[in-house]
């Protein structure tokens, strides 16, 4: 196995989401990557998931197609079924030793059929679908597996643990089967590593009095989740483990294993919002099932996190019931669920099926592996960082992401691993442009106005397909089918000698379109394109005919039948690639500069970060000042300080080679593409490649509370300045949510719970006597912030909930006199009363705003903002800090409220996916794009409307206004082909013509 | 029995997913579909449906990604408004219902996909072989 | 007439320097589009026979020597105008808008209908009825026996926007069963739609007036007129043309504004407005969206809502 340039690789450890995003990154910025993987699959827990909050997201449909550009990037070297055994060497300059499994299966030779699974007589329990349901002993990790060949787990294998069977290795059609297979150890040169390895479910065997796991019918939401996956155990049928039937009322327990002084006294982040998203898809299952979530806060601090909150409980009616479970007990077999609610008397209730909302623990793994790597772990066992260099681990050169180093969510974890990627830059050269492993290929071919000469080639795979339909026709068929020169059989056409057999006969016949029927364009088409480009000829001449996955493995029991379809099949692509025309993707150059929108802390970390490794920055800043919001925060929850880091890198910025910065700046247009922008500002024209929006967002000013009328109500921010000098007051009274989480502003503003409890904790510190009081509709202290809310209460600062039906009221207590004590006026739920507090100082937490300049920079940039005014990412969970426009990127505030730590993140994120792009001299793109026949367009400007990427523009010409398409922003959706009422816009590679052609192929 | 014969319009990264995905678990569903792959249910046409109608294939379906969940963003809503004008104008000149049937089946429900077929391809037959819109080419005097 | 006079003010004023609007036809029943300036004025007349869409004849006209052009709008040519300003089809600053309000319209296939091949050569209206006659007859008919379909359905008898009006607007005219006879055929159980529609699209000679007089057919090649690819047929097959049909129903849905041309212009009297109303009431209760009505909106088959109904999706 090529080990990959030193000075030009990185090892990645653990593959699921966070790894993977790392990978890609990196290797998108042409490093070579090691991923290192323990099981046998990439993938991780996000594979495990069946759906993700808040969209409802399909989980395993927006992460196969990165775990398929994992397998086939040129950059990516995977290790799967490996761990790690030693690193020496330092940053710069690691050694790193890899062991790989034996997997006692060729992954050259397998083609993953699964015969050797069917006749395996060994029975274990399946640790992907979490012992739900059983496998062989020889097995594929789960369905869509990476790579997807199998794998012989030694410990359960009847030849290799008592030397008898060998079932597997007699009915492998493709031979692949290596019982003298062992372990291998591999030894990598690196510059630097990425710690990925996830998180584990809270096991909650013996824990509180939850029955698990004697009760059957209590469960972990990860096993419900695989439970409710399509893919899961019972194929998405809802059933109660203990007697099959449907569930109708399920409880949710939460905080399982989180928020407990005697496990962890972290809180997990995630579980709110999993919990509510599970209820929803149960709901959906099935409409009568009622569920019920017992929680103590409801933390959906996330975006748009607290819309699904409203939604799961008035659009699908889940009951909320917030107090403590006590225990679950089966009496007369029903399941009994003693609740003790915050408000009332203790209950019982009963339920057909009970989740465990578990928590998130470090990986089991980790702690051998922080040992190995020589980093520190904090005292909970996560990866220790620190709040400016949240991405670092202890040891110089190796850094950490996703939920290694504390409980994250999917775009959390994706940001955090696009920024680890950022911080390996500084052990690389600085050689523009890095390009991806480049390999020759011979000239292409002319073909145009050639007839078709077409070659089919129908693979047997095996028996996989000739074991269900009759190949041999097909070929007799296929080789009568207009146009076709040549049809052939082959066992496996993926095999590399069949891959030169096709481009044999491509030089021999002098063919110009082939098709392969065999499985699926989805996993096997690159490979096939691939050959074609090696024989000389344009890889769009390639048609696929799914007589596989779609055909012989789902009428195996109808031979005929299948052999009629799969003729069919063969048919219809035959008549595409009659049709099939040469594509020339369009090779888009690259100018090496970024612009970044924003001097704030965003927008410095990301300047930096871009500059640091050596591209060229311009930095806009609209105010005289860099700094932003960090300029009003003087202190951190962990006692770091804030002015001094933000004077550090004020310095650094303007005095980076790489950076310059523009102030007062006032963006005027901005026109161009990916790698080309043309932004005007101030009068100048600035050429750049890439873009990041880091313009921040605002302090909503209160309205209401006497905010403005009385001296003494401030806000948190104004707060932060003033705790040196504060006198020692009798009452502090501080009042959370003032503007968040209601009809204006329906978002959880989600830092303010932790300033309130930082500014709390600081001014107790100074005056211990100080009573403070803390109002609040849910504490929202996510991750290790929870032991801040701990430590607050310990110190004896007052938590009192209010719920937006009964809001405190403010009133002066000395008639107009401005310098007046204020009452603060509020219901007690625990009392059951009101409570008249009298207090020298009232603090207000209001809500993080989008600046108004947003609407217009959205419109220059032609991108998206979400309802509430924030910048509105491609994807809620996977591209986190990108917009549907390529080479357009934002981080910080101005894509929703965060605190420092998660702001650089972002920051360094950001960074990360613009290297991706400035670091090349060129990118492909798609080959599949609209064209425009300008005689047939009217400029109706529909096309432009319907297409997400803003790709179709209507522009002058001949003294109208026809549609044209940038090649280099269209991604090949075809909707606005579609669309199109003239038949003026078409989809190279999709045709009309060509869908026409298939459409009819079969008729007469 | 008759087998009728159904052209399938499937998006590349949902619904075709979901066949695969059917077909790698082993559900067995009706030979009946012919699978055009399109890389978008916003891609189709209603065109295309019609020229399948006329073409003779006994019914359409045609499937993509569940909204929120489509690989170009909102392909599939504009596809889902152009589906509903095709639908209510072939019924209403009295086309069978059953005859061209929409779904929405993600890269995971192998399961849902193979209803989904078995379920169009059960109407289908209740409707016997199509009637309507149907060409005779043996008379056709085009190209 | 006051509809001259205002005309000849405005060419005085300069406000605009040529206008479309309607003459005498050679046909009794059917006035003709003119296209005059200011010495054609004494043509212009406007009665129940000027059913032709005008709006059409807008397209591609520029203003002359920076004059912009007139244009007579009833109801549905305003409508029509408002549509093409969503469709970047004209601009607004170019176009000087005439309201009038229409007192509905006659349709000569339903006059052709009661006359049985007798020839026209006068008509006159009092009150609800009007009497046609010719040489050697005379009948009196009801209005609504001769009006064109969409005109007696019609909700909105002048434009929504105009820079001036002749006479004075007309509110919205409320509609009790607009779409009665799309509910007709819906009553019929769907073989017998089906034989309705082969037997009614039986008739069609591929002439393509319906198309020629649409405001929105506006393609300068028509989809059905096209090769590679060719989409369908062009002869008079029967599954050609009923598909030609469908597709020009979901190519004018979210934009016909139920003017009538098509079924007007069609010489074999087809009931070209059934499948455009069937779409009309589509796009109304499942997109909440009646064309002509308002610039800002965007047209719903270039628009989406998340949360738009998809009950026919499994």
């Amino acid at each position: 196995m090529a080990a990959g340039n030193r000075k030009n690789s990185v090892v990645v450890i653990g593959a699921g989401i966070a790894g993977i995003q790392a990978a890609l990154d990196l290797a998108n910025a042409g490093i070579s990557v090691h991923l290192v993987e323990l099981t046998p699959s990439i993938g991780g827990r996000m594979a495990q998931l069946d759906k993700t909050f808040p969209t409802n997201d399909c989980s395993i449909c927006i992460l196969a197609p990165k775990m398929s550009e994992c397998g086939r990037h040129p950059n990516i070297i995977l290790h799967p079924y490996s761990s790690l055994l030693s690193v020496a060497g330092k940053a710069g300059d690691f050694s790193v030793v890899i062991k790989e499994y034996g997997r006692y299966v060729d992954p050259n030779r397998c083609v993953s059929c699964g015969l050797c699974a069917e006749k395996c007589p060994v029975k274990v329990k399946d640790e992907f679908d979490m012992g739900l349901r059983e496998r062989k002993a020889i097995y594929r990790y789960f369905l869509q597996s990476i790579p997807s060949t199998f794998v012989i787990d030694r410990d359960n294998c009847l030849y290799l643990k008592r030397g008898v069977c060998r079932l597997c290795e007699k009915v492998c059609p493709a031979q692949a089967i290596r019982f003298d297979d062992c372990d291998r150890t591999v030894t990598v040169d690196c510059c630097a590593i990425i710690v990925a390895t996830g998180i584990d479910p809270f096991n909650p065997i013996g824990y509180g009095q939850y029955g698990y796991p004697e009760y059957e019918d209590v469960v972990t939401s990860i096993e419900f989740e695989r439970m409710l996956s399509a893919s899961g155990p019972n194929r998405g049928h809802l059933i109660r483990p203990s007697d099959g039937k449907e569930p109708k009322r399920i409880a949710f327990i939460q905080c399982v294993g989180s928020r407990d002084q005697k496990r962890n006294d972290y809180c997990s982040s995630v579980c709110c919002m999993y919990a509510m998203k599970q209820a929803i898809i149960a709901k959906e299952h099935d409409k009568e099932i009622e569920t019920t979530i017992f929680y103590m806060d409801l933390r959906a601090f996330g975006k748009d996190f607290d819309k699904y909150y409203e939604r799961a409980k008035s659009q699908f009616g889940v009951r909320f019931e917030r107090g403590r479970v006590a225990r679950i007990k089966k009496e007369d077999g029903r399941l009994m669920l003693y609740f003790t609610p915050d408000e009332g008397r203790p209950r019982r209730e009963e339920f057909d099926l009970i989740v465990l909302s578990v928590g998130l623990v470090p990986r089991s793994t980790l702690k051998d592996l922080a040992e190995t790597l020589a980093i520190r772990l904090d005292r909970h066992g996560f990866i220790k960082t620190r709040t400016f260099q949240p991405l670092a681990t202890t040891r110089p050169g190796i850094f950490v992401c996703g939920g290694a180093s504390g409980p994250k969510d999917i775009p959390e974890s994706v940001m955090s691993a696009s920024g680890s990627v950022v911080e390996c830059f500084r052990y690389f050269d600085r050689k523009w442009p890095r390009e991806v492993s480049k390999k020759t290929y011979p000239q292409e071919r002319d073909i145009i106005g050639d007839r078709p000469r077409i070659g089919v080639f129908i693979c047997h795979c095996g028996i996989n397909i000739a074991g269900v339909v009759d190949v041999k026709k097909i070929v007799n068929f296929a080789k009568n089918l207009q146009y076709v020169e040549h049809a052939q059989d082959l066992t496996y056409a993926c095999a590399q000698d069949s891959l030169n057999l096709i481009k044999a006969k491509i030089e021999e016949l002098d063919l110009n379109r082939i098709v392969v029927a065999a499985c699926t364009p989805r996993t096997h088409e690159p490979l096939f394109r691939e050959t074609l480009r090696e024989a000389g000829l344009n890889p769009y001449l390639f048609e696929m005919a799914n007589i596989r996955d779609q055909c012989s493995w789902a009428h195996m029991e109808k031979p005929d039948e299948a052999t009629e379809k799969a003729k069919d099949l063969v048919k219809i692509a035959v008549a595409k690639a009659q049709n099939l025309t040469p594509l020339q993707p369009l090779k888009i150059k690259i100018n090496p500069k970024a612009l970044v929108i924003g001097g704030g802390l965003a927008g410095m970390v990301a300047s930096l970060a871009i500059g640091d490794a050596g591209y060229e920055v311009v930095l806009l800043e609209k105010e005289r000042r860099l700094g932003g919001n960090l300029r009003r925060v003087y202190a951190t929850l962990d006692g770091d300080d804030p002015q001094a880091f933000l004077k550090r890198i004020i310095t650094r910025v303007t005095s980076h080679p790489k950076i310059r910065v523009i102030r007062e700046a006032e963006i005027e247009s901005i026109t161009g593409y990916v790698g080309n922008y043309r932004t005007k500002v101030s009068g100048e024209e600035i050429e750049h490649g890439a873009i990041i929006v880091a313009t921040g967002a605002v302090e909503l000013k209160p309205e209401g509370y006497l905010y403005g009328k009385s001296r003494r109500v401030v806000t948190q921010l104004e707060l932060e300045r003033m705790i040196p000098e504060l006198p020692r007051y009798r009452n502090v009274v501080m009042i959370q949510c003032v503007g968040s989480r209601d009809d204006e502003h329906p978002y959880c503003s989600r830092v303010c719970c932790q300033e309130a409890i930082k500014n709390a904790l600081r001014i107790k510190e100074l005056h211990p006597l100080t009573n403070i009081y803390i109002l609040y509709r849910d504490i929202r202290t996510y991750g290790r912030m929870e032991e801040y809310y701990e430590k607050a209460r310990n110190r004896g600062i007052i938590f009192i909930r209010y719920t937006p039906e009964r809001r405190p009221q403010v009133y002066l207590k000395d008639g107009n006199d401005r310098y007046s004590t204020l009452l603060v006026k509020v219901f007690d739920p625990l009392l059951g009363d009101e409570l008249i507090l009298d207090a020298d100082l009232l603090v207000l937490a209001p809500a993080i705003i989008p600046p108004e300049g947003n609407v217009k920079l959205a419109r220059l940039l032609k991108v998206p903002l979400n309802r509430e005014g924030f910048f509105l990412e491609a994807h809620l969970k996977l591209r986190p800090v990108d917009f549907a426009t390529d080479g357009v990127f934002m981080c910080g505030l101005a894509h929703s409220p965060k605190n420092i730590e998660e702001t650089i993140i972002q920051a360094k994120a950001a960074a990360a996916r613009a290297i991706t792009i400035l670091s090349r001299e060129s990118i492909d793109a798609e080959g599949t794009v609209s064209w425009v026949d300008p005689l047939r367009c009217q400029g109706c400007g529909y096309c432009v409307s319907v297409c997400a990427y803003a790709a179709v523009e209507l522009k002058e010409r001949e003294g109208r206004l026809v549609a044209e398409v940038n090649e280099a922003i269209c991604k090949g959706c075809g909707v606005c082909a579609a669309t199109c009422r003239s038949g003026a816009i078409d989809l190279k590679g999709f045709s009309d013509e060509q869908i026409f052609a298939m459409v009819t192929a079969l008729r007469g | 029995m008759w087998q009728p014969k159904i052209i399938a319009f499937l998006c590349n990264w949902c619904s075709y997913a979901g066949a695969d995905l059917a077909g790698v678990s082993r559900i067995q569903y009706p030979p009946t579909i012919r699978v055009v792959r399109v890389p978008c249910s916003g891609r189709i046409n209603p065109i295309f449906i019609l020229k399948s109608l006329q073409s003779g294939y006994d019914g359409v379906l045609v499937s993509g990604c569940h909204p929120g969940d489509c690989h170009y963003l909102t392909g599939n809503y504009y596809a889902r408004r152009k589906f509903a004008l095709l639908k209510a104008l072939l019924e209403f000149i009295g086309i069978e219902p059953g005859r061209v049937q929409f779904s929405w089946v993600s890269a995971g429900e192998g399961e849902k996909f193979a209803q989904v077929v078995e379920r169009v391809t059960e109407d289908i037959r209740r409707l016997g072989p199509a009637r309507y819109l149907i060409k005779d080419h043996g008379a056709e005097v085009e190209d | 007439m006051e509809l001259r006079s205002r005309i000849r003010e405005l060419f005085q004023k300069g406000e605009i320097g040529s206008l479309i609007g309607y003459g005498r036809g050679t046909l009794p029943l059917s006035a003709r589009p003119i296209f005059i300036t200011e010495g054609g004025v004494d043509q212009l007349i406007f009665d129940i026979t000027c059913g032709v869409n005008l709006a059409k004849y807008l397209l591609r006209k520029k203003p002359i020597a920076g004059q912009k052009v007139g244009i007579i709008c009833k109801g549905c040519d305003g409508r029509a105008i408002i549509q093409y300003l969503t469709e970047g089809q004209l601009n607004r600053e170019d176009v000087y808008i005439i309201g009038i309000s229409c007192p509905g319209m006659i349709d000569p296939n339903r006059v052709r209908e009661k006359v049985r091949g007798r020839v026209v050569t006068n008509y006159q209206m009092n009150g609800e009825e009007i009497t046609l006659s010719g040489d050697g007859f005379q009948l009196t008919l009801p209005r609504e026996d001769l009006l064109s379909r969409s005109c007696l359905r019609c909700r909105y008898p002048s434009p929504p926007i105009y820079d001036t009006f002749i006479g004075s607007p007309k509110d919205r005219v409320e509609i009790q069963d607009e779409y009665r006879s799309v509910a007709e055929i819906e009553s019929l159980p769907a073989a017998e739609r089906w034989n309705y529609f082969q037997s009614e699209f039986g008739r069609c000679i591929r002439c393509y007036a319906c198309r020629n007089s649409c405001p929105f057919c506006y393609c300068d090649v028509c989809f059905v007129d096209q090769t590679n690819p060719q989409w369908f047929g062009k002869g008079v097959e029967l599954t050609d043309t009923i598909i030609f049909h469908l597709v020009r129903a979901l190519h004018t849905a979210g934009r016909c504004v139920d003017c009538g041309s098509c079924e007007r212009a069609c010489p074999m009297g087809i009931k070209l407005t059934l499948l455009s109303k069937r779409m009309e009431r589509e796009v109304r209760e499942r997109f909440d969206y009646i064309p002509g009505l308002s610039v800002e909106e965007t047209p719903p088959m270039a628009a989406y809502r998340e949360d738009d109904p998809q009950e026919f999706i499994q």
